[in-house]
Order: structure tokens, then C-alpha cells, then sequence
């Protein structure tokens, strides 16, 4: 984490002014591609759509990949309060069941045969002990908040932009830019990684109207840390690949 | 004419909505509340009902049955995290949270916590369980706490929601409220939410406003209400006018017939 935070001293002004630039050219690069009419249904981008360039693919086939995100992205949220997490998977699992009560992807854990659910546990618990050994401890100083949420209506609602944080820290009410975004994942760090960061910077920027210090993405599949600065171009950049989406999802039936 | 405000959350839009909002406040006399009290009368019902801003919104549709759980536990825990934290500048928000999640375990243990209570359901939750609600009162305390360090005016976390007791009608009001930020003799409120305002946000809001001017014992209503919703990064507010406040009565009472006509049809 010390190095997500980076050199306190070098750290540039808050920029607070470049949100509704980014948002007038969404809503003006929407417009060519979907004009005025309001659809029916809304688009909506999500990181994983950016991460996947558009391209939809069939969920089901990755479900046990999908708990076990979830079942990490849990054990960092406990890890975050400075919980000793000893059982990763039984300790995110109960976490997460009294989280969002009985749903269709608990109904699937609880299927599990015996073997399955054994896998499970080995997987979460070795992405687990990767993140406990790279995260470290957290001041509460930094103001760590995991899972935050973040919601964009574009175009009149043509458009919907979501998003969810892993792991932020810093403050948007400091005169300096200090808030780090990290995104972990269970999957190897690819090409679509990048834009997944820069969709993290351009939502953190339209929700708080303050762009971040850094966006960074974790690996725990391969330890990998990859982080960047946020500055104009990187933000110029996630636009583009917002509306590249959008270009991919408008033309597919 | 009701009035309703939006704007997108950027530094300083809450202090501009805040010396923007009307200078005299109104009150309700008591007539208002007798009036209120004959329209909720006539409707009748069998049970005691409860009506927030939320079922305004949801226009009365029935939701599921309340259980704790870190998400239902966060505002709770948040708000009193902030409220202790004001109280001793030392603290981080962080070790706030975890004395008040402490200091709900202790309640529970020394007995003081009755069945269905928020101490209750930590006492008998396993750690994980706790730690996930000190990660999301976290988030709360630190996203509130954000929001009222940039406010220019002194202000202070609301100690409770407003409730008001409709006189036998069988009705309690209960007005949602975390920040207070008095000015002079009249004060603005701010509500933070979750998610992304709806097309009923105002009615939301409104019904927020008309409460509290009820829960008061002077009838005084706040001379603005404002609705944050972080994750959206939105601000909309509704000012404490009369017609504000009438259309927030009405709201209430539209929706205690919309409960009424459903357990009617559940009952046939």
C-alpha cells in the first residue's frame, strides 16, 4: 500500500475542474452514436464490460470464477479493518452470506458437491494469503473504504456507467490529490486491465467531481501490482474507451 | 409551487446550497397537525402502521422484512462513529467505528440489549460478520464525514431520526436526518443515501421535511432538506416552503391509503 500512496511531498494539486469537461464529452460522443431517442432499456458499462472490450460473454461458464471473486473481494474488506483473517474462505463466506442474504450465487455455493467446494476453498484460500502478504496493514489514517459503489446516468438516462471500488483510500476534501483506487483481481493483469484502471479514475472523477491521485489493480492469481497516476490524458483516454463500448454495444443486438 | 434542486456533488455545492436555502423558516400550528390527524384517521386501519420518506417513494409497496446486516447496520454504527469522533478530535473515523462496535458488544454483554436490537444481532454474529459492519459503517462515517468537513457553517450529527406520533391514528411518522446545521433559529438538514435518486426522490424528501417540522415540538420546519447520494454523486434538495410541507402531508397520507388499499386486497 505504501506504494500506492506514493512520496506525500510530490503529490499534485487536487484537480477539481476537469469532471465536467469528461462529461460533456460523454454526453456529446453518446449523442453521435445513439442520438436523441431514449431507449428502452439503458446501456449499462460496467469495469467488466470495459475489461471484456464489449464483447458479452455467457456468465454461467464463470460462475465459480465469480464467487471466488467475491469471496476475495470479502476477505479484503475484513482484512481492510484490521480483521486477523486465519480461514480466508469460511470467514468471507459468512461475511458475505450475511451481507446479501440467500441469492442465486449463495443457492450455487450451497449445491456444491463436496470435491468442488474443497477446490473452492484451496482457491480462495491461496488468492488470499497472496493479498495478506502484498496488502500489509492499513492506517486507519489512510481512511480505507472498500466496495464503494459508483453510479453515472448518461444521456438522459440512455446510458449507465457502474462501478465498484475495491479498495479506496485518502480523502477528495484535501487540497492535494491523495485518493488511491485498487482493484483486485483473481485473474491474471492483460491488455484489459489498463482500461479497467482508467474507467476506476474516470467514474471516481464524475462521482466526486476530484480526480484521484492513482488508480492501481492487483493481482492475486500472480502477485502481480500494476498503478498509474491519474492525470488529463490517462482520464481522455478511459472516454475514449467508455465510448468504444458503447460503439460495440450499440451495434450488437 | 414545490421546488426541487439538483445539482452534481463538486466541491463547495453543499455550502452554496446552504446560503442559499430561505432565511425565515415556517411552522406548523396546531391546526396543521389537527388536520393531518382527521385525514390519517380516515384511514383506517387495523394494525399500527409506519411510514418513513421510503415508502412515500415506493408509493406504499410493501418490502422485505427489516434484518440486520452490515448494509442496514452501517448508518447506525456510522453516524454514532461520527458523533464520537467530533466529540474527541484524537480519534480517527476508523477507531471511532470500532469503539462504538465495542461499545455495542459491551451493551450486549452487561445485558442492556433487548432481542432484535443492533447490539443483539452483533453479539451473536460471528467476527467476520462484525468486521464487515465496521467496513461499511467505515464507509459511511468517512463519506459523511467528507461531505460535512467541507461545510463553511457549524453542524452536528443528528442524535436520532425524527419520529412523530400521529394522535390516535395509529400512525408513526419517522423522518430520516443525519446532519444538522443550524442557522440562527432556523437549520438546514442532510440526508445521505444509497445507490441513485429515483423520479420520487423529492416526494422522498419532502415527506423527510414535513416530518421533522412535525417532530418539532414548535412546529418550526428546517428551511431546507438536502439529499446526498454519494455513489451517484448527486445532490437534490426541497425547501421548508408551505407547499413543500403540504405536498409532503400529502405524500404521507396518499401512502397510508396505498398500505391500507393493499392489505385490504391481502385480507379478501
Amino acid at each position: 500500500m505504501e506504494v500506492l500512496r506514493g512520496e506525500r511531498g510530490a503529490r499534485p494539486l487536487a484537480n477539481t475542474t476537469a469532471a465536467s469537461g469528461l462529461r460533456a464529452r460523454l454526453e456529446d460522443g453518446i449523442f453521435e452514436q445513439l442520438g436523441s431517442n431514449l431507449r428502452d432499456t439503458p446501456l449499462t458499462v460496467r469495469a467488466s464490460t470495459l475489461h471484456s472490450s464489449g464483447q458479452t460473454y455467457d456468465l454461467t461458464f464463470s460462475t465459480l470464477a465469480q464467487v471466488r471473486g467475491i469471496l476475495v473481494t470479502q476477505a479484503l474488506r475484513l482484512l481492510s479493518v484490521g480483521l486477523d483473517v486465519e480461514h480466508a474462505f469460511d470467514e468471507a463466506l459468512l461475511a458475505w452470506r450475511s451481507d446479501v442474504g440467500p441469492n442465486e450465487l449463495t443457492s450455487y455455493v450451497d449445491q456444491l458437491e463436496s470435491d468442488e467446494l474443497a477446490r473452492l476453498d484451496t482457491d480462495v484460500t491461496a488468492h488470499c494469503v497472496t493479498l495478506k502478504r502484498s496488502l500489509g496493514s492499513l492506517s486507519s489514517r489512510w481512511m480505507p473504504r472498500t466496495s464503494l459503489r459508483a453510479y453515472q446516468r448518461l444521456a438522459g438516462g440512455n446510458v449507465v456507467l457502474r462501478d465498484v471500488i475495491d479498495l479506496m483510500v485518502g480523502t477528495t476534501t484535501s487540497g492535494e490529490a491523495s485518493v488511491a483506487l485498487l482493484d483486485v483481481t483473481t485473474s491474471p493483469l492483460g491488455e484489459g486491465a489498463e482500461r479497467v484502471m482508467r474507467y476506476h479514475a474516470l467514474l471516481q472523477t464524475l462521482r466526486t467531481s476530484t480526480v484521484p491521485l492513482r488508480t492501481s489493480m492487483f493481482s492475486t492469481a500472480t502477485g502481480e501490482l500494476w498503478s498509474t497516476d491519474v492525470d488529463a490524458e490517462l482520464l481522455s483516454r478511459a472516454v475514449d474507451d467508455v465510448l468504444e463500448v458503447l460503439r460495440v454495444m450499440a451495434v450488437s443486438p | 409551487m414545490t421546488k426541487l434542486t439538483h445539482r452534481r456533488l463538486s466541491p463547495h455545492v453543499l455550502n452554496r446550497l446552504i446560503d442559499e436555502a430561505p432565511s425565515d423558516p415556517l411552522a406548523l400550528t396546531d391546526d396543521h397537525r389537527r388536520s393531518l390527524t382527521a385525514r390519517f384517521r380516515a384511514v383506517v386501519s387495523t394494525e399500527h402502521r409506519r411510514l418513513d420518506a421510503w415508502m412515500v417513494e415506493r408509493a406504499g409497496q410493501p418490502y422485505d422484512p427489516f434484518r440486520w446486516s452490515p448494509a442496514t447496520a452501517r448508518r447506525v454504527v456510522g453516524n454514532a462513529a461520527l458523533r464520537r469522533s467530533l466529540n474527541d478530535p484524537s480519534l480517527t473515523r476508523f477507531d471511532a467505528v470500532e469503539l462504538e462496535v465495542s461499545d455495542q458488544l459491551l451493551r450486549a454483554t452487561a445485558g442492556y440489549a433487548r432481542s432484535g436490537s443492533l447490539a443483539s444481532w452483533l453479539a451473536h454474529s460471528s467476527p467476520s460478520v462484525v468486521g464487515l459492519v465496521s467496513a461499511e459503517a467505515a464507509n459511511w462515517a468517512t463519506q459523511l464525514g467528507e461531505a460535512a468537513q467541507e461545510l463553511e457553517y457549524p453542524w452536528l450529527v443528528a442524535s436520532s431520526d425524527a419520529f412523530y406520533d400521529v394522535a390516535r391514528a395509529r400512525t408513526t411518522l419517522r423522518g430520516r436526518r443525519d446532519l444538522i446545521v443550524p442557522r440562527g433559529l432556523a437549520r438546514v438538514l442532510l440526508r445521505v443515501r444509497a445507490g441513485a435518486p429515483g423520479k420520487s426522490a423529492g416526494p422522498g424528501l419532502r415527506a423527510d421535511l414535513t416530518i421533522d417540522a412535525l417532530a418539532e415540538p414548535t412546529g418550526l420546519s428546517a428551511s431546507r432538506v438536502i439529499g446526498l447520494w454519494p455513489e451517484a454523486g448527486v445532490v437534490l434538495s426541497v425547501d421548508g416552503t408551505m407547499e413543500d410541507l403540504r405536498a409532503g402531508a400529502r405524500d404521507l397520507v396518499r401512502t397510508a391509503v396505498a398500505v391500507q388499499r393493499r392489505s385490504l386486497v391481502r385480507a379478501a
